[in-house]
């Protein structure tokens, strides 16, 4: 077979997402710039007048955020540790890491509402202990959210991370002790470092997950609102689609400006990763 | 004076020993080779001395204190690795200066002295590239330059040379050895390569399965090896086993299976009791046998088993009655796989070993 022929397979995948995905895509975008007398952005405007959504938006931001920052200190290391043992264990390890993705993040959700609720396992053990006196808010606000986020999205970061690690050669290590480094300096001075490039998929992985994730936030949420349960209130309860159509691709572009932002940062902190 | 010394040492990995009552002293200022085939315990030795792995027994002693359980980023010993371990994150300017920003010292003295062993290293002009943008000779000296600056007591090598090809490995041991003697810095340089170890050391320790087998100047080495594995290692392809050695006042005779072989006794000779007879296949003269001729003084009559071309010389592997043995002879006279042949061991040619 000619090389050139190899594109065509290719062709099913392509067509498939181009029909399915890129031009409902394209479709929605367009749609927020039109109403019944032409081109416009006042849906735009509107929405960025809107207190109500500004807060939905940074709370979902803050929410993610905070997601990733636990999410590379637990992470970081755990990853370490795993990237250091044989292969029999590292195996058994990272299988380990990723059991939690084996279950359903409503299952999952569920589980939570049961450990951090009012009458939760946390709660009870808290009020028994006399640290309290009357129940924690837990569940149904951000931290629930995050809590439940961290718990999906760990798994993810670590894999990422140990990837990288792996290929860190054990003699740049031994160089860094040689010259005088002592092990924390090793850590932050060639480990974190050489990490980079993990932790900027991880990153985009974690924050990226988190701000567009629906199940977690609207179980553990109640309430309070997140861009994605926003979209969904919006267009299955209210049958407003015109401002789901704005709110996703308000999700769309904020997702495209934090990866080219960790990009960014990435190429700072290793020009030649 | 010793400036560091390996007492006693063992070290075992899954209950093998690697090294065993491993003792060694170095001597300040000196360039010290550790060499021998793999698996003998050189590097085990290395990374010993620079603290990257514990004996399970034994001292290592820095200037008469007890080094053993000093940290290895608290010796202050320069490691250069067969892999350059070079920090791909970090500019050679800052691959230089890793070890000095460790240290707490000033910025423009920073500046100053990676600008300067740059210049040792000449590499002047390369302080902004990136270890990737370099080649591999210019990578180890970028190696060497980050474990001189930090003026290190003792410099470490291990196998720097082995990574490069063979035109670079010959500039840059010269370099190496120039550098060494400039600073007169003590330095332990572990190799496989014999010709490397020699051309470039004071003293050569030849290690085999955890012991040191000899430890001496090269030429020493070369000329008296002590023991068969140091014969075997530098080159001696040929062994007698003798069963009789009698020593007189100028001269030695040796006997096997009947065969009488003289060698001169040599002042500077060492061994005192082998009775394994040592000769380089270069050293061994052959010629065609005259069908008259009558064996004479340290010659035996052989066949000719195999015949190879060389290049330069032709190798036989001759058949005698006391073993093969393998010889090297320019080409001038070229002899055929079956022929008759005489061997003869020249008087002063002749190692005795244990």
């Amino acid at each position: 077979m000619k090389k050139r022929y190899l594109y065509l397979l290719l062709l099913p995948g392509v067509l498939f997402l181009t029909i399915f995905m890129i031009v409902p895509i394209f479709l929605t975008i367009g749609t927020t710039f039109f109403n019944e007398s032409g081109f416009t952005i006042q849906g735009y405007l509107d929405f960025f007048k809107d207190r109500y959504f500004i807060e939905i938006l940074l709370t979902t931001l803050r929410v993610s955020l905070f997601t990733t920052i636990i999410c590379i200190l637990l992470g970081f290391p755990a990853a370490y540790y795993i990237s250091k043992l044989g292969k029999r264990t590292k195996a058994i390890m990272l299988l380990f890491t990723i059991f939690p993705l084996l279950t359903s993040p409503v299952v999952r959700s569920f589980s939570w509402m049961v450990i951090i609720g009012k009458n939760g396992v946390i709660n009870k053990l808290l009020l028994s202990m006399g640290l309290i006196d009357k129940p924690l808010d837990i569940l149904y606000t951000p931290t629930a959210i995050i809590i439940g986020l961290v718990h999906l999205f760990l798994p993810l970061i670590i894999v990422t991370l140990v990837g990288v690690m792996e290929n860190i050669e054990t003699d740049l290590l031994k160089a860094a002790e040689s010259l005088g480094a002592s092990r924390l300096a090793v850590f932050s001075k060639v480990i974190i470092p050489l990490s980079v490039p993990g932790l900027v998929i991880g990153s985009i992985l974690v924050f990226v997950g988190s701000f567009t994730a629906y199940t977690t936030p609207a179980l553990l949420g109640g309430k309070q609102r997140v861009i994605s349960t926003f979209l969904y209130q919006n267009a299955i309860t209210l049958n407003e689609w015109q401002v789901a159509s704005i709110v996703a691709t308000i999700m769309i572009a904020v997702t495209v400006l934090i990866i080219s932002i960790m990009n960014g940062l990435a190429k700072k902190l290793n020009p030649k990763g | 004076m010793a400036l560091f010394t390996l007492q006693d040492i063992s070290v075992a990995y899954n209950k093998q020993n690697i090294l065993k009552d491993f003792n060694l002293e170095i001597e300040k200022g000196k360039l010290v080779s550790l060499l021998g085939p793999s698996g003998c315990g050189k590097t085990t030795t290395l990374r010993l001395i620079a603290g990257f792995l514990q004996a399970n027994e034994g001292k290592f002693l820095f200037k008469d204190k007890d080094y053993t359980k000093v940290p290895v980023n608290k010796r202050n010993f320069g490691f250069v690795f067969q892999n350059y371990a070079l920090f791909p994150h970090l500019s050679i300017f800052d691959n230089i200066a890793f070890g000095l920003r460790l240290r707490k010292i000033s910025k423009s003295e920073i500046e100053k002295r990676v600008m300067n062993v740059l210049e040792i290293v000449n590499l002047k002009g390369f302080e902004k590239r990136y270890p990737q943008e370099l080649s591999g000779g210019q990578k180890q000296r970028v190696a060497i330059a980050r474990a001189l600056v930090i003026e290190p007591d003792i410099l470490l090598f291990d196998e720097p040379l082995s990574n490069l090809d063979a035109n670079l490995r010959v500039n840059m041991r010269v370099e190496i050895r120039r550098i060494q003697q400039e600073l007169g810095i003590t330095t332990v340089y572990v190799s496989h390569d014999q010709e490397e170890c020699f051309s470039i050391s004071d003293q050569v320790a030849i290690m085999n399965k955890g012991v040191i087998e000899q430890l001496s100047d090269p030429a020493s080495i070369y000329k008296y090896p002590e023991t068969k594995f140091v014969a075997d290692f530098i080159g001696f392809k040929n062994f007698i086993d003798f069963d009789k050695r009698v020593d007189h006042e100028d001269k030695i005779e040796l006997s096997k299976s009947g065969y009488v072989f003289v060698i001169q006794k040599d002042a500077q000779m060492i061994n005192l009791s082998g009775k394994i007879g040592a000769i380089r296949p270069d050293d061994l003269l052959i010629r065609a046998k005259d069908i008259s001729e009558v064996v004479s003084e340290n010659s035996i009559s052989g066949r000719v088993k195999v015949s190879t071309y060389l290049g330069r010389s032709f190798q036989y592997v001759v058949e005698t009655p006391i073993g093969d043995f393998t010889v090297n002879k320019e080409m001038t006279e070229s002899y055929r796989a079956g022929q008759e042949i005489v061997l003869e061991i020249p008087r002063n040619q002749m190692v005795l070993v244990d």
